[in-house]
Formats: structure tokens, sequence, C-alpha cells
């Protein structure tokens, strides 16, 4: 676990300044298996001391490598130089930051790192259990990996913390040529929160999910293209959790409110059908930890949960202390930072789309001619709300039933109007937790929800 | 030429000297802790640099920052097994070095006999120094306020949702068992521009704009095509979507040529699908992939460029060359490990440095040619599919009609396939824009189709 060389500085921080000093190291671990082959086999740590001083209306900021009472000194005198510098070259009328409630809040024990060995020796079983059930397959990919990050911040104002945040997953990619010749792939993450001992101790437990993965691509074989244009369409808990981050959440960061999203005149009017509540939760939801629990954020608050839409109305912008302070509303904890060296930025923590009533079979036996979307690639969205996902495992609805499989394609829309379409919210939720956020920095997220019915733009021919 | 050779008397500031000092007294550690493990062979580079940094956020400087950055980046092979590990930590602290010798062979222990891996001859040891190591903090910052204001009283409309400008240096010492050691100083401005048009309400989609460069001598507003994509940007905030679906031309700027041209060379020319075999160029070295008018080339030490890659992680000196030449595949972007695995040959360097050829016709010229299609910056979509398929939104678009940018355009997604647009290629202008990195064409496709509501 990182010493404390911090806390003995907190004594020494200017008075008429806010200040952030944080240690902090981040870990991966990652294998690869291309075929059989280890195409990669590394770790890596990044650590060090940052400290961010706000003065005067601007931030200075400054960071060193080295972890020692020295460099702590060094770069609290560098991050209030670099304020300064700003504020003797410009005029600010930004207001002061108003006080955060005082605390602490300390990771009680540290988490285990195991050998590159545990992780290559997992995944050679996994390879071997697919090489041999499954010969069929032109190539087959399998990665171990696994990252954390440990932070200690002390601040002149707010909440200190000690956090450990780790997490893990196995990756595996299976290519099989379709019916006419051309490869056609299918990727599956399983993992979550923790470590990768604690999360992967038996390969067999995967098998399963391999199998269903196997089977998904069986059916990609067989896929026919989708029908372009707008269509009804289902779309599973991982789509919507990235139609939640990706299309909603990124514009009511306030930050990009402030750059001039969509969010900032829609705040206070009604964005999405009635079914639909949005919450960026900080570290519990239904009763049960997120994947990816945020319990001090590094501006020193102490998080809560971000009602972002209610009942179809937008009702909030996730903040970071400057940003409240300037749209008058109270900091819940988004400001993050991905490394030591890296100031915090307003980021997601584990947004959602909550629940509704209808059962996922009554969903899909309401659409006569629609897709039921499960599985994505990748997705991007604009400042205006405008989305773009891929789609990389999806189905026909006819007639309230399944059908074949399309192949891979793209799904489209206006997220303020597409949600106002939304006409029916499943009981279920699952959560994801693998990707990174990129955002000038990359961070982890967790995103989630429900299966939603909706009206939606999906490429094809 | 973007790095040159210089001889350790011209390493002009004493601060340098001794960072290189430094950073050979933890090569000679890292050495010895490798002999005492008895790794006899491996790669190592060690490096040390300093990031000033300037944030604009919604139009106004919000953040100085100043970052000091130790890396170092190990891989090491016992037998024929490979284990790396890579540290961004302190390198002034014995125990991180330590740490990274034992991570990497742990790991290599772990692995398995792969006798592809390999570690490049020994080479003549050089000093390599590229762009600009002087940071001149009040001169960029004067650059920056100054084009904050320009911003402001020539493109009224624009918000500029975030800028971040840097000066980077840094200096990186490699290392390997072969005896060889390459040490490189390098120094660069860059400038990243995130924004948007608005007129009340109304807002174009955000564009993404960024240029590397060594001096300060000219205004960042006329670096790169950064005032036509502003001035763009401010005739896209009223946009409608395409109706229906027709095929059509599509003329791509120059970042979109560099995004589609690098998507298709990932997908059909990199390290993992030519070793996992899915490439649809995996029999076509030597042969006809694209229009005779197309050439590619990687240049790493092309003279429009601010800094360019002298030597690769494998140890290898770099060369020039062109990927496609008039159309013909010439090379895969291969490292030495897929070469000697697939038997194909290595790539002379690590596909840094784009350059692709330009062509006679103007930019004007070529939109005035077009009777159909669509004008794009900026694309939206899903990663490709191994064959090449891809479709997603238009962004920052126009639609073009009788030889006219008519309206811009918003829901409108574009598809086609990567490997077809190669060989339907219309025109490549005659401009190029050099965004540091690269030099890139507008290049005319036929063949996308466009479809909307």
């Amino acid at each position: 676990m990182l010493t404390d060389l911090i806390s003995d500085f907190s004594g020494s921080f200017e008075k008429d300044s806010h200040t952030e000093l944080r240690a902090q190291t981040n870990k991966t671990r990652k294998a690869n298996l291309l075929n059989g082959n280890l195409t990669s086999n590394s770790r890596s740590e990044s650590s060090g001391v940052s400290a961010r001083v706000y003065k005067k209306g601007f931030y200075g900021f400054s960071s060193a490598a080295e972890y020692t009472a020295e460099s702590c000194r060094n770069v609290l005198n560098a991050a209030t130089a670099n304020a300064d510098y700003f504020a003797s070259h410009l005029s600010s009328a930004k207001p002061d930051l108003p006080p955060l409630p005082a605390g602490s809040v300390r990771v009680q024990e540290d988490i285990t790192d195991p050998e590159q060995k545990y992780y290559i020796d997992f995944m050679r079983e996994i390879d071997s259990y697919i090489a041999k059930k499954y010969p069929d397959l032109s190539s087959r990919s399998i990665t171990a990996y696994a990252d954390s990050m440990e932070k200690l911040l002390c601040v002149s104002n707010g909440y200190d913390s000690h956090s450990i945040m780790p997490r893990s997953y196995i990756y595996v990619q299976m290519t099989a040529p379709d019916k006419d010749g051309q490869p056609v792939e299918f990727f599956k993450v399983i993992g979550d929160f923790g470590t990768f001992d604690k999360n992967f101790k038996d390969p067999a437990a995967l098998f399963p999910a391999i199998d269903s993965a196997y089977k998904s691509l069986c059916d990609k074989k067989q896929a026919v293209y989708a029908e372009a244009g707008f269509k009804t369409c289902i779309l599973a808990p991982y789509m919507t959790g990235m139609l939640a981050h990706e299309a909603v959440g990124h514009t009511v960061e306030a930050d990009l409110v402030l750059g001039g999203s969509v969010a900032g005149p829609n705040l206070g009017k009604i964005v999405a059908s009635d079914k639909i509540s949005l919450v960026d939760f900080a570290h519990t939801a239904f009763g049960k930890p997120v994947p990816l629990p945020v319990y001090v954020d590094d501006e020193g608050t102490k998080t809560e949960d971000a009602l972002l839409i209610d009942k179809g109305r937008l009702v909030g912008y996730m903040n970071s202390r400057v940003t409240a302070n300037h749209f008058n509303m109270t900091p819940t904890g988004n400001a993050r930072a991905y490394g030591f060296y890296d100031e915090p930025l307003i980021r997601m923590r584990n947004t959602a789309v909550l629940p509704g009533t209808d059962s996922l079979q009554k969903m899909i036996e309401s659409v006569d001619d629609g897709y039921y979307l499960l599985d994505s690639n990748n997705g991007q969205a604009d400042t205006t709300g405008e989305f773009m996902f891929g789609v990389t495992l999806g189905y026909e609805i006819k007639n309230g039933k399944l059908g074949r499989a399309i192949k891979d394609t793209t799904i489209s829309g206006v997220a303020f109007e597409m949600l106002k379409t939304v006409d029916m919210v499943s009981d279920e939720m699952e959560w994801v937790s693998s990707g990174f956020c990129g955002k000038k920095q990359p961070m982890p997220v967790g995103m989630g929800g429900p299966s939603i019915k909706c009206r939606v733009n999906i490429g094809g021919r | 030429m973007s790095y040159s050779v210089i001889s350790y008397d011209q390493v002009k500031s004493g601060e340098d000297r001794k960072n290189i000092e430094f950073l050979r007294s933890v090569a000679a550690k890292c050495r010895k802790l490798l002999a005492d493990a008895n790794v006899t062979r491996y790669t190592c580079s060690v490096s040390r640099s300093t990031n000033n940094e300037f944030n604009v956020d919604s139009g106004k400087f919000s953040l100085f920052r100043t970052q000091f950055t130790d890396g170092m980046s190990l891989s090491v092979y016992i037998g024929d097994k490979k284990g790396s590990a890579s540290l961004s930590s302190s390198l002034a602290e014995d125990a991180n070095i330590e740490s990274a010798v034992r991570d990497a062979v742990a790991s290599a222990h772990a692995a398995e006999d792969d006798p592809a891996w390999v570690v490049a001859p020994k080479e003549e040891d050089k000093i390599f120094l590229s762009g600009n190591l002087d940071f001149d903090r009040d001169a960029f910052f004067g650059r920056l306020a100054e084009f904050l204001d320009t911003v402001k009283t020539d493109y009224p409309l624009i918000m500029l949702e975030q800028v971040i400008s840097n000066h980077s240096r840094g200096i990186n010492l490699y290392f390997n068992s072969s005896g060889t050691e390459y040490i490189s100083l390098s120094g660069a401005y860059c400038s990243e521009y995130f924004y948007s048009a608005h007129d009340g309400d109304n807002s174009s989609s955000f564009m993404v704009s960024g240029y590397m460069f060594k001096d300060l001598d000219k205004p960042f507003v006329k670096i790169g095509n950064l005032e036509k994509s502003l001035k763009d940007a401010q005739n896209q905030i009223y946009t409608k979507p395409f109706a229906g679906k027709k095929i059509g031309k599509l003329i791509a700027t120059p970042s979109l040529v560099d995004e589609l041209v690098s998507s298709a060379l990932e997908n059909f020319a990199d390290d993992y699908c030519i070793l996992n075999g899915t490439s649809i160029w995996i029999d076509k070295l030597g042969k006809k992939v694209a229009d005779d008018r197309l050439t590619i080339s990687f240049k790493t030490n092309g003279e429009d460029f601010v800094g360019g890659q002298a030597y690769s992680s494998e140890g290898y000196l770099t060369e020039d060359y062109n990927i496609i030449d008039k159309g013909v595949l010439t090379n895969f972007d291969i490292s030495a490990y897929t070469a000697n695995k697939t038997g194909y040959k290595r790539a002379p360097n690590g596909g840094s440095n784009m350059i692709i050829e330009n062509g006679s016709k103007s930019i004007e010229d070529m939109i005035k040619e077009t009777e159909f299609g669509i004008y794009v910056a900026r694309f939206s979509g899903g990663a490709p599919s191994i064959n090449g398929d891809f479709s997603g939104v238009a962004k920052n678009s126009f639609l073009i009609e009788n030889g006219k940018l008519t309206s811009a355009l918003s829901e409108t997604m574009i598809s086609g396939n990567l490997a077809d647009l190669l060989n339907n290629i219309v025109d490549i202008s005659k401009e190029q824009e050099a965004d540091g990195a690269n030099l890139i064409p507008y290049i005319s496709f036929d063949g996308v189709t466009i479809s909307g509501e």
C-alpha cells in the first residue's frame, strides 16, 4: 500500500487557495494468447505525486514521478507558481469555491497482486478448451487483464481519502468464416470489480460463457443484413448502458454543458419518455455495491448519486466544484483523475437507466418487425446528443419472435429524441465495467441498465 | 528532416547532459540486475521528460500544468520466453528499477518458448535530435491568448469547448543486449482544439483539430487547415438529415482520409490481422490493392514533420518506405516478431509519419465535378468489420449537389467497404494538410452509400 507522505503537508497549504495533494499508483497486468502464441505478456506500473492549487479563479498543477517529502514540496510549489502565472497575466471574475463538508474515508486492507504465471496458466486452460472443442475457428484470442488504481488524497478543504479500485477481465475473441467465406468474429468480456485471483479461480466456470459466445458466432455465420431505416428495436442492457453513458451522460457533464452541449438549454425540460430515469451512481445501487464504487472524488468531495433524468425530465448535471458553483448545484463527486500526473476532470462513475416493470419476453412479443440488439464494439456521441453505436450481435424480431442474426451494423439517433420513443422498459438490470471512457484522460467507468424498446435508425441494406 | 544525428558534444544544455548521464546510470543498474538474474537477451528504454500545458475550457484559460515524468520499458528473453514490464515511476528510486526487472523476469519464466522473439543485432550508437527542446512559456502563452482573441473576433459563432496546448520535451535512452545504445532528444509544441458553432440553442457537431509544430513563428489559426475548419463549423449549425438512400461520392477531408486509410491498413496490413491470418490482403503482397494513383509512404524522417521515429522498439534503425506504391502493396506494416512468425518481411519502420502523394486537381474542382455526393470532415462509426465493411454517421458534413456544397447534414449515415474505397478513387487533391505528423490530401471516393431518414 502507499505510504502516507502527504498528510504532513496539510498544515502548509496556502490559506487563500484550495489545494489538493495526491499520491497514486496505477498497475496493469496483461497477457494475450493469439492462436496459442503468447503475443503479449507485460506488467506496468505508474506512480508519483501531484498537486493542484486553485487561486483567484485558476488552477495550477504539477506532478512528479518521485514520491518523497521533497517532491511533494516541489509539486506544491510548482502548482502554486503555475496558478500565480495565470493570476498575474489574466483577470478573473470567478468566485472562491464554497467550502465542502470535511472528513476522511480510508481503505482498510490491501489487495492481492498475483504473479504473471497465474494469468498465463488460467488463459492456457481457456485456450486449450476452445482449441479442442471448436477446431473450426480460423482464429482465437484470449486476453487476461487486470488493473488497479490506489490513491491517497489530502485536501485543504473537504474529505481526505485513501482508496483502491481493482478490476479484472478475460476477453475472448473468436473468428470463423461465414457461409460466403468472409471472416466473422465475436468478442466476449467476462469479469468485474476485484483482483484477478478473486474473480477467476476456476477456468471451467467460464466454459458456459464461452460456449454461449461460440453459439453467437455460429449465429453470425448465417447472419443477414439488417434492413436500413428507422425501426423498432429492443436494446439489451449493454446497449442501454452505452446509451446512458455515451449519448446522455457526456452531454450532462457540466464542463461539456459550458462548452455548449445540448443539455444546456434542456435543463428542467422533458427529454425522454416518462419511463426513463437515469442516475450516475457513486458507490451503491439497489442495495448493492456498484461495479466501480467511488467514495470520495479527487477534489475531496464525498460522493453522492447524481440524478440526471427523473421520469423523462432532465434535472441535473455531473459537476466539479467549479462547475457546481457556476450552476449553483451541489457537487456530487464526479471529479476524477486517471494517473498521478493527471488533474481531476468531470467523469462518470456508474451510469445507468433505472429498470422498469416490463418483462423482456413481453417486450419481444410486442414487436411485429424490428430488431433485438445485444452487443456493441464501441459507441460515440456528439455534444448535440447525436450518437452512433456499433452493433456486433443482433437478431431480427418478426411477429413477436426472435429470428435470424444480423450482420455487424450501427445504430444512430439523437438521444433526447430517441429516448422519447421508449415505450417499454424491462425489469432486469445488468452492469458492465470493463471499459475505459476517453476524455483527455482514460477512466474506468461502469454503465448499465435494463432492456428498452425504442425507435432508432439502423444501418444495413 | 524531422531529426538529425548529433554528437554528445553538440548536446547544448547542461541539464540535458546531466539527464543523459542519469539515464546511463539507470541503464547500468538495469544491466547489472539483468546479469544477476542471468538474463542475456533484453531490450530496454528509459526516459525522462517534462510537459508544460495550458488548458482552455469554454473559451477561457483554466489550468496550467507541469509534469515531470520518468519512464522505463523493458523486455527480457529467457531462452525464447519473453516477459515485459513498464514503469511510469521515478527512476531515481532503485526499488522501482528492481521491481520492473523482477516483474519482467518473472513474466518471462511464466511464458513458453517462442523462437520468433528477436533482439536487433548491434548497430552503431547514435544520438538523435528532433524538434525544439526550448519551451518559451511567455511566447507560447501569448500565441494562445492571441488565438482566443482571434476566434472571438473572427469566428463569433465558435465556442471553444476545450483547447489543450503543450510543449513536451524528453530524453529517451534505448539499449539492448546486442550492445546498441541510442539516445533521442526531442521537443515539440502541440495544440488540440475541441469546438462547435452555436446560434442561440442551435449548434453544430463538435469538431476536433490538432497540430504539432516546432516554432511559434505564426499565429495558431494559420497552422494547417484550422481557419477552414472553423469556417466550415460556422456553416454547419443548421443541418438537415439526408432523405432516403443513394449511392454517391465521398469527398473526405485530409483528417478523414487519414482515419480511413489508417483504418484500412490496420484492418488489412498490421501485426494482428497478419499474425492471425484474417487479413483480406494476406495474399496481396506485390499485387494491386488500390487505384494506381495511390501512393502511401511512412517517412519517419520527412522534412514536413516535427518529430520522427529514428529507431523501433525492437532496436532497428528506421527507414522510409512506401507501403502502397502506385496502388501496389509492397510490404505489411509488421514487427520483426510477426515477420518471423509468418515469413513476411519486417516493416522498415513502425508506421508513423504517413504521407499520401497528392494529385493535380484542386479541392474546389473536385467538388465542382461531383454531381452527387457528400463532403465529410469527421466520421463517427463503429470499428470496421475485418472484411472492411464500415458504416457510421457523417459528422461535420455537407451534401454535394451539382458541383456545389448545399445543405449541412445531420443524422446521415455513410457506409461502404474500406478495401473497395481504395480502388474507387475519383480524384486526389493537389492540396495537402500538414499537421506536423502526417501529410495528407483530400480524396474523392466513389460508390459510398449515403442514407438518412
